[in-house]
């Protein structure tokens, strides 16, 4: 047995009564964090019910208008995964995709709050397609979208895309693994920045919601398994996990590098600090959490964790990444303050501590302003769901 | 018995020259020599007796000492095979005496022989060319034609079922070289040769071995490993249950012929000669459509002025050489009426006007009438981007397919000549059911549609489950190897 253990190694055995232990600012930053404010409704289909309760969520936080009036707003879906492989006969937007009723409405009411320009992004795993062509193939009607408002355009943000060069962010707040990171030019080309999220678990940290959302604007030609060595590749092949999982290749060198070459190669250690900085560097302005329809498990139908097609019935928006998913994860029956060895987080460690840390919102619910439905009347018990899965399939 | 569309070929090693021919290769053991000996008796045809194997297919020749004992060696197990109805067709391989062993093949009744190259001029039976897809020669006279280096299809060892989150994994097929071959030969039977790997295999292996070759309109000629024929021969009940279950799946193709008259179809035509240098880009373009799930016609160059391009979105002109004029019009004139046609990087003078286009594309799209000619950018363009690119152009709104939930699921969409009916092969290169059912989105309404696979005890009528966005989908119950999809329109 190895007699002496480095800090870093420490670390990356991880949460180990984690929270104060985290590499990144010299102190903790969540003094100086922004309180946020999160509004939770009741939503049980994406029908004539949809647009009415994200406009009254809207309202709740503020409205709409002071935020994207006259504005340039980008707005990151999530389209996460193979979308041929399916959880059951459940559609992709059942399960793990962010809902197009929902895309539409949310655009609706951005574009009725008089938004100058709305468009709609995100890096659909390891594909160059258009998310007209995206969509397409899920037998969706991205017109529908396109129409929803004013000024409407999409972006596959895989790859540099319509811009001339990739947007460079830097985590203003202490890196942990990167110092920055290089992204497609929609994430800099906008006033407002969205992350329009899925009530959902993940296999690698616990669950996936706004903040992790925003780990889906990295070009995979600069972070994906055949990104370029010394610069971006034109294409994008292979999906992120090679860099930012596991450490198994470099970003290109173009981009910023890792701070250290002997950090963890965990990616219960790498993700959620990853994904603290990306919120960091590029900042939500609003959080939106589509829960109508969701699933447990895994973000993706290769999850090995029980999984199934559920129905929740809620939407969550909040002014704060950390915030609104801090209300998200009390929504799923888990506790928002909980960190490594806790769950969600049993081989994680949290994305909204590290968040924290790093001033980008509050986690304890307590400490912002929560309107809406009370949460404990909409609770979903994740947990409880994949239990009973176990528990059935211990009787068959 | 005649060669004809309903011979079931098998291999049937056997006899001094195989044991010759082994003895060259590594891990020959006594135990296999002692098997081929046995299989030689004429008393091991009660193994296909009741079977549809019709056909064995003998080595005859192969430049070796051993040639001149094999006639004689094989003479009572051809005899008593022709007197059980059976045929035989003898391998003339490596620098064997040709008109020597066709003649010597003639005098032992066998049906016909296979051989590489041309036949000899004096050949008084069939001669089945028996060549590397590739170097296919369907100008032979026989009606089958052989393709000699076909692969054991599956999944290449060290993939997952499930590919990654990113992608499918990677298959080995056989389809992409039996449809060129079909193409090329469309008045012959096609039959396919590989060898298992020399391990125990499940039943489900020579399944998959038997369906990927018929699905896509081949016959396989069966070939057991070593152990299992050695097995077959000791009446072990294992054994017999694989050679069971391989022979059940024999005769559901056949009860299920009347589809072997249907064509490939789909919005994308791929045109070609399939020859010299253009044979590795299509044949790796055709390999690759069922990986991204896009159904597609094959044109052989020659008889293109004579197909109809009714119903296409897309034509893929493969080769290096620009066609000629005639056809070079019928191309153009396919693009302006709508259509978009690729060509590679050669196409002399593209016509039309520039089109701005994404930027990672493969092609430089041009405006050419009311549709589109796309330049490949690359002399030498990866093949996988190639075909994505072909597909992100078309655009997923022209689907009329889309299979879900078969990560390592190829599918073959053919119709009959009026395109009234319509067959989805299915085939599972894992050979085990996946975690959820495969589910079909079918763009064109159909009256029917059922389920047919030897996995079924009887055929399932599947149900529409219509989308609110168009289209249909039907929802299939797992399947291990192969399942078939019959549409009625």
């Amino acid at each position: 047995m190895k007699q002496h253990l480095t800090r870093r190694e420490l670390l990356a055995g991880a949460g180990i009564g984690a929270g104060a232990l985290l590499v990144g600012p010299a102190r903790s930053l969540a003094a100086s964090a922004p309180t946020g404010r999160v509004a939770v409704a009741r939503c049980k289909t994406y029908g004539p019910e949809l647009v009415p309760a994200m406009e009254k969520m809207f309202d709740q936080i503020g409205g709409l208008s002071g935020l994207v009036k006259g504005k340039t707003v980008a707005v990151k879906i999530n389209l996460i995964g193979v979308r041929w492989q399916r959880l059951g006969n459940a559609p992709m937007e059942e399960t793990f995709w962010t809902h197009p009723r929902a895309i539409g409405a949310a655009v609706h009411l951005m574009g009725k709050a008089g938004a100058k320009k709305i468009r709609v992004v995100e890096g659909p795993w390891s594909t160059p397609e258009t998310l007209e062509e995206v969509m397409l193939s899920m037998n969706w009607k991205p017109q529908d979208i396109l129409n929803a408002a004013p000024n409407v355009e999409f972006e596959n943000t895989n790859y540099l895309g319509r811009g001339k060069k990739y947007s460079r962010f830097m985590v203003p707040s202490g890196a942990m693994i990167y110092p920055g990171y290089d992204l497609n030019h929609s994430y800099e080309d906008c006033d407002v920045f969205v992350s329009f999220a899925k009530l959902k678990e993940h296999a690698a940290t616990g669950v996936t919601l706004s903040m992790k959302n925003v780990y889906g604007t990295t070009p995979v030609t600069i972070y994906g398994e055949g990104a370029g060595v010394d610069e971006p590749s034109v294409r994008p092949h292979g999906g992120r996990g090679g860099t930012f999982h596991f450490a198994r290749r470099l970003p290109s060198k173009s981009a910023p590098q890792q701070i250290d070459m002997s950090l963890p190669k965990d990616a219960g250690y790498r993700l959620p600090r990853i994904i603290a900085e990306l919120n960091s560097a590029r900042p939500v302005h609003l959080a939106i959490i589509d829960g109508v329809k969701a699933a447990t498990g895994a973000e993706t139908n290769y999850g090995s964790r029980p999984q199934a097609a559920v129905n929740p019935g809620v939407l969550i928006a909040g002014t704060n990444a950390v915030a609104t998913d801090a209300v998200a994860m009390a929504v799923m029956g888990f506790d928002p303050m909980a960190v490594r060895g806790k769950a969600p987080f049993a081989n994680s460690d949290s994305m909204l501590q590290l968040g924290e840390n790093l001033g980008v919102g509050l986690r304890d619910p307590s400490k912002n302003d929560i309107a809406g439905v009370p949460i404990s009347e909409v609770v979903f018990d994740y947990t409880a769901v994949r239990d009973k899965i176990l528990a059935d399939r211990k009787k068959a | 018995m005649a060669l004809n569309a309903e011979s079931v070929p098998m291999r049937w090693p056997a006899g001094p020259l195989d044991i010759a021919c082994g003895e060259k290769a590594k891990g020959f053991t006594a135990e296999t020599a002692e098997v081929l000996r046995i299989w030689q008796d004429p008393a091991s045809l009660a193994i296909v007796q009741g079977t549809p194997v019709n056909c064995l297919v003998v080595s005859w020749a192969a430049g070796l000492p051993a040639d001149a004992d094999q006639p004689a060696a094989l003479k009572p197990l051809i005899e008593k095979g022709r007197q059980a109805g059976l045929g035989f067709v003898g391998v003339i391989a490596g620098q064997a005496d040709k008109p020597a062993a066709v003649a010597s093949a003639q005098a032992a009744g066998l049906t016909a022989v296979a051989m590489d190259g041309g036949a000899p001029a004096s050949a008084g039976i069939p001669v089945i060319p028996w060549n590397k897809a590739s170097q296919v020669r369907p100008a032979a006279k026989s009606p089958v034609v052989g393709i000699s280096d076909g692969i054991w299809p599956g999944l290449p060892q060290a993939a997952s079922q499930a590919g990654g989150p990113t992608n499918l994994p990677w298959v080995d097929s056989n389809g992409a070289p039996v449809l060129i071959v079909r193409t090329l030969a469309p008045d012959k039977t096609v039959w396919i040769a590989f060898d298992p790997p020399q391990q125990k295999l499940p039943a489900e292996a020579y399944v998959l071995a038997v369906a990927d070759a018929a699905s896509y309109g081949a016959k396989w000629v069966i070939s057991l490993d070593d152990q299992l024929r050695a097995d077959l021969a000791a009446r072990k009940q294992p054994a017999a249950d694989v050679w069971k279950k391989l022979n059940e799946t024999l005769a559901f193709f056949d009860q299920h012929k009347q589809s072997r008259t249907f064509q490939p179809d789909g919005p994308l035509a791929v045109v070609s000669n399939f020859s010299g240098p253009n044979w590795d880009a299509a044949e790796e373009a055709i390999n690759l459509f069922p990986r991204i799930r896009q159904p597609f016609r094959v044109i052989a160059r020659s008889r293109a002025m004579g197909a109809s391009f009714a119903g296409l979105q897309a034509v893929l002109y493969v080769d290096q050489e620009a066609p000629d004029a005639a056809l070079r019009q019928k191309l153009i004139a396919f693009a302006q009426g709508g259509g978009t046609l690729f060509v590679p990087s050669k196409w002399p003078n593209p016509e039309g006007l520039p089109l701005t286009a994404e930027p990672y594309l493969m092609f430089n799209l041009r405006k050419l009438g009311n549709g589109r000619l796309a330049v490949c950018k690359d002399a030498q363009p990866d093949p996988s981007d190639l075909v994505d690119d072909i597909q992100n152009v078309i655009s997923h709104r022209n689907d009329i397919l889309r299979l879900y939930n078969a990560p390592s699921m190829n599918f073959l969409y053919e119709t009959s000549a009026q395109g009234g009916q319509g067959v989805i092969h299915l085939l599972n290169f894992s050979r085990r059911p996946g975690s959820d059912g495969p589910l079909f989105y079918v763009k064109e309404p159909h009256k029917s549609a059922r389920l047919v696979s030897p996995e079924l005890a009887s055929p399932a009528e599947l149900a529409f489950a219509r989308q609110e966005a168009g289209g249909a989908e039907l929802f299939l119950p797992k399947l291990s190897v192969y399942g078939a999809i019959e549409l009625e329109k």
